[in-house]
């Protein structure tokens, strides 16, 4: 169904389900046009709040598109978004993340020059309060920065990447900077965590690692999760929901079960590996 | 190689020598040296206060700016039409000349919103093109003087400051500029300090590595920018109001109120150390002493540097220090700072705490 009303229609919508879950997503007939490409048509799906939902698709098929509507860097041609009621396209893409939307990026778009702690710490900027006035007078700055410090040093910990702390990211292997991404977007004390392809270029045993990672941080931070993930043994196994996407609609949504056994997904599959 | 704990004694140690052998040589220089030489370290000051502008806007921020010079010269302009036309002292004339920068520097920061890289250049190269022009033209003859420019603004006497006691005549105010000048670039250090090692000056990196990411980590673009902007060019007058005071004349085509001004702040900057917090003050140092020295060679032929330059009609004073400075920064890609640095860390090394919060203090 159409959700055309914005915040008054989801909370309407809240109101109509029966199982009471609140969808922390709503994303309603988004479509976004890139000249003549349409990289998103139409496309809608929600997310509850607390669960790992995984999207897959072949490539091209607009996923890192639709990630990049939901953190504001991309404006749709058409359709809504609401994170918690709220109309998420009339927040400034540097709003995002003080409403608790984090995530990484399946190219990497870390900050090369800065060491590891550094890049969490700017991971943590929705965190803090000081700025230049009060950098410049002093008030705050130092107990600011320590909090951070040691809160994006436990992040780094966390994901094993602690002994690099000091360690410019620049040249650093590709999979050790995925995890630096999961480190930064968490150190914003996000609600939801968008991870774009987050095993990629791992091995299968690391991989299966990741899985786990996910699955835990997920139980400590509290998080809701959409997985971009080109690995369907790790999607499916720690999803809730699967949304499956080709050339920007939605072709199947269900459990992993319903969706891998979905003759659409299997033909989309089949036809973008022929 | 050494390795130091970070925060050790001995950490502390090294760091207590680094602050003794700078006040050392800052009591030494006023105290012992013939005047005109602290007048070539407080000529030292005046571009480390611009190239530490600068280097806030350009070296931590990435956004390029060769509209410096125009910062400066409103700096110098400011204090001189307060000083002569309204008889204002001069200290207070520092504080002025800063807020009316901020505002001008926050205008120009609009373009810079939009567009980036060369784009950004041509536009800040226009500021600095266009300063001089506008200072020159008849209707604001009335406030700037045109193209003779404003004279004659020096502190009628020099003020008697505590420890220093009376200073008087030529030496006496060579002395007084030099604390004057080393207070405005300890003050000038402390402000870049403060930005660059908080949340905001963080952020300021974020956008010079990566401005979408920086954005999705929360960094409000614009106003970040606009503020860079306007903080710089406010230090940058400071550097202005300086060089009138201590020359005692501002003109359209004074020295650094032109286009070249920029360029000499960005060849501070960069020798030094851009993105560095001494990098501007190496460079400032560097820079006064290369263009003296260059200037003395110049006028005797004889020796090997006149069969190199023998052929040149005027001076080879500017070849020569264009010379050294493409060599220095050919050696030292990352500006003498950087290099310093990476030669430091073979003999010493600062071993960093263990991160996280069971480790901290
Ligand atoms: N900035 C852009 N300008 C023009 N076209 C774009 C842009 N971004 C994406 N596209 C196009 O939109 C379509 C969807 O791309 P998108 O990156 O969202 O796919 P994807 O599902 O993430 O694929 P992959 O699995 O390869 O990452 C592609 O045809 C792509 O070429
Ligand atoms: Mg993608």
């Amino acid at each position: 169904m159409a959700n055309l009303g914005g915040a008054a229609g989801t909370i309407e919508s809240v109101n109509n389900t029966d199982s009471g879950n609140v969808p922390l997503l709503e994303v309603s007939d988004v479509t976004v046009r890139f000249g003549g490409i349409i990289a998103l048509d139409g496309l809608s799906f929600s997310i509850d709040q607390g669960a790992i939902c995984g999207l897959i698709g072949p490539n091209g098929a607009g996923k890192t598109t639709m990630f990049n509507v939901v953190s504001r860097i991309y404006d749709p041609n058409e359709g809504t978004v609401s994170f918690q009621g709220r109309d998420l396209l009339a927040v400034p893409a540097h709003g995002i993340a003080h409403l608790g939307i984090a995530r990484t990026f399946q190219n990497l778009a870390l900050f090369p020059t800065m060491t590891l702690l550094e890049n969490v710490m700017v991971g943590a900027h929705s965190q803090g309060s000081v700025g230049m006035w009060r950098a410049i007078a002093r008030i705050g700055a130092a107990r600011e920065n320590r909090r951070i410090r040691d809160w994006s040093g436990d992040l780094l910990n966390q994901l094993g990447l602690g002994h690099l702390a000091h360690v410019p990211a620049a040249g650093l292997p590709f999979g050790t900077l995925k995890r630096l991404e999961i480190a930064r977007a968490l150190a914003a004390r996000p609600r939801f965590l968008l991870m774009d392809e987050p095993a990629a270029g791992l091995t299968h045993s690391e991989v299966d690692e990741l899985g786990d990672v996910v699955l835990r941080i997920r139980g400590d931070f509290d998080l809701t999760v959409l997985l971009v993930e080109h690995h369907m043994s790790m999607v499916m196994r720690i999803s809730d929901k699967v949304v499956a996407m080709e050339f920007g609609r939605k072709i199947s949504e269900g459990t992993p079960d319903q969706v891998r056994n979905d003759p659409k997904v299997i033909a989309a599959y089949l036809g973008a590996e022929a | 190689m050494l390795r130091i704990d970070e925060g050790s004694l001995r950490h502390w140690l090294i760091r207590v020598l680094g602050v003794v052998v700078v006040a050392f040589i800052v009591v030494w220089v006023p105290t012992q040296m013939s005047s005109s030489r602290i007048g070539q370290f407080t000529d030292a000051f005046i571009l480390m206060i611009a190239a530490m502008s600068l280097n806030l806007v350009l070296g931590f921020t990435g956004q390029i700016s060769i509209g410096h010079s125009a910062f400066f010269g409103i700096g110098g302009y400011t204090a001189a039409i307060l000083i002569k036309d309204h008889g204002w002292s001069p200290g207070y004339t520092f504080y002025a000349a800063a807020v009316v920068a901020f505002v001008v520097g926050c205008v120009v920061a609009l373009p810079a919103l939009r567009i980036r890289g060369i784009y950004l250049a041509l536009v800040t190269l226009a500021v600095a093109v266009l300063f001089p022009t506008l200072v020159r033209w008849k209707k604001l003859a009335w406030l700037t003087d045109g193209s003779k420019g404003i004279d004659s603004v020096r502190y009628e006497d020099v003020p008697v400051w505590p420890i220093l006691g009376e200073l008087k005549g030529r030496e006496g105010r060579a002395v007084f500029m030099f604390w004057l000048g080393l207070i405005v670039v300890v003050v000038t250090y402390l402000v870049c300090r403060g930005i660059v090692k908080s949340r905001f000056g963080r952020a300021l990196v974020a956008i010079r590595d990566n401005e979408t990411a920086a954005a999705v980590m929360g960094v409000n673009l614009t106003t970040t920018k606009v503020l860079v902007f306007g903080v710089s060019a406010a230090l940058c007058s400071l550097g202005g109001v300086l060089s009138t005071l201590k020359s005692g004349v501002i003109t359209p085509d004074g020295q650094y109120v032109t286009l070249l001004g920029s360029i000499v702040f960005l060849l501070v900057m960069i020798v030094g150390g851009a993105g560095t917090l001494w990098g501007p003050i190496v460079g400032g140092l560097v820079y006064v002493w290369l263009d003296s020295t260059t200037r003395d060679i110049g006028t005797n032929d004889s020796g090997i540097l006149g069969a190199l330059f023998g052929w040149a009609d005027q001076s080879p004073a500017t070849l020569i220090l264009g010379l050294v400075l493409v060599v220095i920064m050919f050696a030292a890609p990352y500006g003498l700072v950087g290099l310093a640095k990476r030669l430091g860390r073979k003999i010493v090394v600062i071993v960093p705490r263990p991160v996280g919060s069971s480790t901290s203090r």
